[in-house]
């Protein structure tokens, strides 16, 4: 019943490779660095190893600047991070209606047009990309955290603790996603908070088994070794060296949530379970003004493209981390 | 064979006795006053009490939820306190219709993609992979709704060569009804889609890399044979997969295009009821989803079994 990883997630020809922090010599060092750092006083190599650190990150960074895939993504999602911050200083304000104006066609006034009530159809589109960008990153990080922690804690005891916690996610996932959030959310009624909180809730299972399985593949390792002979206590063991050590994998799944995060949100809203009006939160415009499809396709329509946008640029995002992580 | 089937049918039984628990507890603990939330804050505290009494939810949660499940086996539903009429045969109609545009779409899709991905893995980091990769991943990650709107829009509104609504009039002949279909299934293909074809298209890529390939190669087995014979079929498994994985998101889809096209299934009923706070409703609809989530995942572990004699035989 595993999910699959993001569409444009990591090239599952690689899937083999899943296990890729393993198999990666620059990962080994990466660990032999964490041990190194901690005796750096002793070994005096600290120096060296920091550096090595610095030029591994730089090499990343360098690589994801050279990716077009990523870049264009970025693009994308910094777009409409800088509308949802600023659109309302740019654009005519998104609540503001005019009677005598309404469902007018887009023309030089009014670029995008006007909804059924006069409201400007470009300020609301530029303005909904609001609720999502708080949503999806929001619960995309309370999943990671919990998620993180039930993973950290599964893998690295093993055993019955494995197992009890594993089953009992397992039980979150019995249900389509979509249909339990609608489930708490009818009956909690509906928030950002509530909603962030269940989007989040829902999608850990799928980070702490991601989770799990890195640190299976890290428990067995030296540097986790030294930790627990030079008498480290078990949670600084998991989060201060393995933790830093499966970094890369949580950052692609955290772009794999987060595309799955806007994807959930946005239909929650269409569906009736998000903000309700006169937000201009896309998925609830597509809702109500789709009665206007006939007449006035455009109320309809650039909300519709504005939110295809950002869930693709996000997962450009996803298929550029993974492909400059994985090789 | 036989035994693995039996073994997977037993151990859903404690999953779905959890997932009752789950939706049991949801819809009737989380909202408090159960008669006063279908009686709305006007009533009096008597009515909400009687209204309490005679639904039985006075009684400690552990005997609610055992009848209502014991209810659920037998097979009484009961009745939606909403609407006035039994929940059975509404869910079940409903779920009925549900499964011809599912069915529908996925008949369509499946080969389509299968057949996509191959190509694409055939022909692996040649322009027409990346295109068929980035184009049909792009479709899957677009909320169906979006495509949805926009396909309505382009076909119905603009073009005029579909219909509008998604049922045809009464009386028309049964085949008429998928002519009505094709516009909401297009954006459940598209769901499915992306998923699909990369997998099979990573299978691909995968099965031509092995040894009996290229043996099968060499000993001049035609090029037709070798892609039918050995390459689709050991495709096949990771394809299968994540067919059977992408039923959840297969029947959020279905709520959403449900609503969007007005079309009387299961995912229009479930989303009608949560919003009306109709609970039996509710309740054994999302019950009956999760029992059909979960047969959907059985039934693709024993494609995959049959597909695959290692698990056959290791099951």
């Amino acid at each position: 019943m595993d999910e699959p990883r993001s569409p444009f997630g990591p090239d599952p020809d690689l899937a083999e490779e899943a296990s890729w922090v393993d198999a990666d010599p620059e990962m080994l060092e990466l660990g032999a660095e964490a041990v190194a750092d901690r005796e750096a006083e002793v070994l005096q190599a600290d120096g060296a190893a920091a550096l090595e650190q610095r030029r591994q990150r730089r090499y990343l960074v360098r690589a994801l600047l050279r990716s077009p895939t990523f870049m264009t993504g970025a693009v994308i999602v910094l777009f409409w991070v800088f509308m949802a911050l600023f659109s309302t200083y740019i654009t005519q304000s998104p609540t503001a209606q005019d009677a005598a104006a309404a469902l007018k066609p887009p023309s030089a006034a009014h670029l995008f047009g006007t909804d059924e009530l006069g409201r400007d159809v470009l300020a609301r589109t530029m303005a909904g990309a609001r609720t999502v960008l708080i949503i999806a990153p929001l619960s995309t990080m309370l999943a990671l955290l919990w998620g993180s922690m039930i993973g950290l804690v599964a893998g690295f005891y093993r055993g019955y603790t494995d197992e009890v916690m594993m089953r009992l996610i397992d039980v979150l996932l019995a249900l389509p996603i979509i249909i339990t959030s609608i489930l708490v959310l009818s009956l909690l009624g509906t928030g950002l908070t509530i909603i962030i909180i269940t989007i989040g809730a829902l999608f850990t299972p799928v980070v702490s088994r991601t989770v799990r399985s890195a640190v299976i593949g890290e428990r067995e390792r030296e540097y986790v070794m030294a930790a627990r002979l030079r008498g480290e206590r078990s949670p600084f063991v998991m989060a201060r060296e393995i933790l830093p050590n499966i970094t890369q994998p949580l950052i692609v799944e955290a772009t794999i949530r987060l595309g799955y995060a806007v994807f959930t949100a946005a239909t929650l809203s269409f569906l009736g379970f998000g903000l309700g009006p006169p937000s201009p939160d896309w998925g609830l415009t597509i809702s109500t003004e789709r009665i206007y499809l006939q007449i006035a396709p455009w109320t309809v329509l650039f909300a519709a493209f504005a939110l295809a946008t950002l869930v693709v640029g996000v997962n450009l995002i996803t298929d550029g981390l993974s492909r400059v992580f994985s090789k | 064979m036989l035994r693995l089937i039996g073994r997977r049918l037993l151990l859903m039984v404690p999953t779905l006795i959890l997932a009752s628990v789950l939706i049991f507890a949801l819809a009737e603990v989380l909202p408090g006053d159960v008669g006063r939330s279908i009686l709305g804050i006007y009533a009096t505290q008597e009515q909400v009490d009687f209204l309490n009494h005679q639904l039985g939810a006075d009684r400690p949660l552990v005997v609610r939820w055992a009848s209502w499940a014991g209810n659920f086996v037998t097979g009484d539903w009961g009745e939606s306190p909403v609407q006035k009429i039994p929940v059975r045969p509404t869910v079940m109609k409903a779920l009925g219709n549900s499964l011809v545009l599912a069915g529908f779409a996925l008949v369509i899709i499946v080969p389509l993609s299968i057949l996509l991905g191959v190509f694409a893995g055939l022909r692996r980091d040649s322009l027409l992979d990346r295109g068929i990769t980035i184009s049909t991943l792009s479709m899957t990650v677009i909320p169906e709704f979006v495509s949805g709107v926009v396909l309505l829009y382009v076909f119905a509104v603009w073009l005029k060569w579909l219909p509008v609504t998604a049922l045809p009039p009464e009386g028309a002949p049964f085949y008429e009804r998928f002519y009505y279909l094709i516009l909401p299934a297009i954006p459940l293909m598209f769901l499915e889609l992306g998923y699909i074809a990369r997998m099979a298209r990573v299978g691909t890529v995968q099965v031509l890399a092995m040894p009996y390939i290229r043996t099968a190669v060499l000993k001049g087995l035609p090029r037709r044979r070798v892609i039918f014979g050995h390459v689709l079929r050991n495709a096949m498994v990771p394809t299968v997969t994540v067919i059977g994985s992408q039923v959840g998101w297969l029947i959020g889809g279905l709520a959403v295009i449900e609503t969007l096209f007005v079309y009387p299934g299961i995912g229009k009923l479930m989303v009608d009821a949560a919003l009306a706070h109709d609970l039996p409703m509710l309740e054994a609809s999302v019950l009956m989803v999760a029992i059909i989530y979960m047969l959907a995942n059985l039934l693709a572990d024993i494609v995959v079994a049959l597909l695959n004699p290692r698990i056959r035989m290791g099951g």
